[in-house]
């Protein structure tokens, strides 16, 4: 089957994340296909790049990553969620003025129609709320 | 849109919208979404549930710090042609507001109607 | 018939009476997260009606000590059981 996650809870911070992340890989270890992770609300924290979580804690951002090389996964955060936490890749970094940048692929900045997208289109879409 | 008898409510999408304007990003987020999709073309049901309906109480301001705040979207719902909203009876009574009390035509929807509302449409969203 | 999915406690948030409300006969709830200290003993009585129907998820359990606490009527589930849970419903609904 096809399915996608909606991701509202940043890492840390609640379960979510983990939930997330752990159900994402029993989905794909049992031959379904993950389309793709939307991160939205607190979710886009998932994408920050310079996430420095002690060695022997879980990295939920190189997890997420390490889901989309390994399966092609798409990460998908909203521009609008993430813009307003701070979250920006090189492109809106630069357009506004900013220093640095938090985000670097395989995240990807979206719109929200994406969610909408993944929603309608795969067989299941499980959220997780923080 | 009185609350006449049960019908059947069905839909591509259900935003069910259980937070309250101003206090948390939720509803804010939640309005989004079901902005979006009928953007798209979907059709979209939105039930405020708990204290979601506040999010329809009249008379409503832009925060204390500037922000933007729910009515103003809430408004533009009839513009996206999202015009079946549905608020949950008991919410109504807890909160002490009446259907015709609220900023925007709504149905109110028994406990027992949750169930049917919730099983008829393709996807539901929560925030 | 679908999946209820719930991450909070019954003991601190009241968002678990909404799920409820949403239910139909058939639809199924699966505790996840602080939503398991809903299988506890003392606080299973919540979900009455929903026998059969509540699961809860192992992992969650064990993190928090309660494995032995878990009441009788939950059945407990690990990650690919919750996985499967999500294959046997049309969808799944998120409370939080």
């Amino acid at each position: 089957m096809r399915y996608a996650i909606l991701l509202m809870g940043a890492p840390y911070s609640s379960q979510a994340a983990h939930s997330a992340l752990r159900f994402a890989r029993a989905l794909v270890g049992r031959g379904h296909r993950l389309e793709g992770v939307f991160f939205y609300h607190d979710g886009v924290h998932n994408a920050a790049r310079l996430a420095a979580p002690p060695q022997d804690e879980p990295h939920l951002v190189d997890g997420w990553a390490a889901l989309a090389n390994e399966h092609g996964v798409p990460l998908q955060v909203c521009i609008a969620a993430a813009l307003r936490r701070g979250l920006l890749d090189e492109r809106e970094a630069a357009r506004h003025g900013k220093q640095g940048h938090s985000i670097e692929p395989p995240f990807e900045l979206t719109g929200l129609g994406q969610l909408l997208d993944l929603g309608l289109s795969c067989d299941r879409l499980v959220t997780f709320g923080p | 849109m009185a609350n006449d008898k049960a019908q059947g409510v069905e839909g591509d999408l259900l935003v069910i919208l259980r937070h309250g304007p101003h206090g948390t990003s939720w509803l804010r987020e939640g309005l989004d979404a079901a902005l979006v999709a009928a953007a798209f073309g979907r059709k979209v049901t939105l039930l405020f549930m708990g204290e979601g309906i506040t999010a329809l109480v009249p008379g409503q301001t832009s925060g204390p710090l500037g922000q933007k705040g729910t009515a103003p979207t809430l408004e533009m719902l009839e513009m996206y042609d999202i015009d079946t909203l549905l608020v949950e009876a008991e919410a109504l009574e807890r909160f002490g507001l009446t259907v015709e009390g609220l900023m925007l035509p709504v149905r109110a929807v028994a406990a027992s109607q949750l169930p049917a509302v919730t099983a008829d449409h393709s996807l539901v969203l929560t925030f | 018939m679908l999946l209820h999915i719930l991450n909070r406690s019954p003991a601190t948030s009241e968002v678990y009476r909404q799920a409820m409300a949403a239910m139909g006969p058939d639809d199924r709830l699966l505790m996840i997260e602080d939503g398991v200290q809903g299988a506890l003993e003392s606080l299973v009585g919540r979900f009455g009606g929903l026998q059969g129907r509540l699961y809860a998820l192992e992992e969650d359990l064990a993190a928090r000590g309660q494995v032995p606490l878990c009441d009788a009527s939950v059945t407990r589930v690990d990650v690919e059981g919750f996985v499967a849970l999500t294959e046997e419903a049309q969808r799944t609904v998120s409370w939080f």
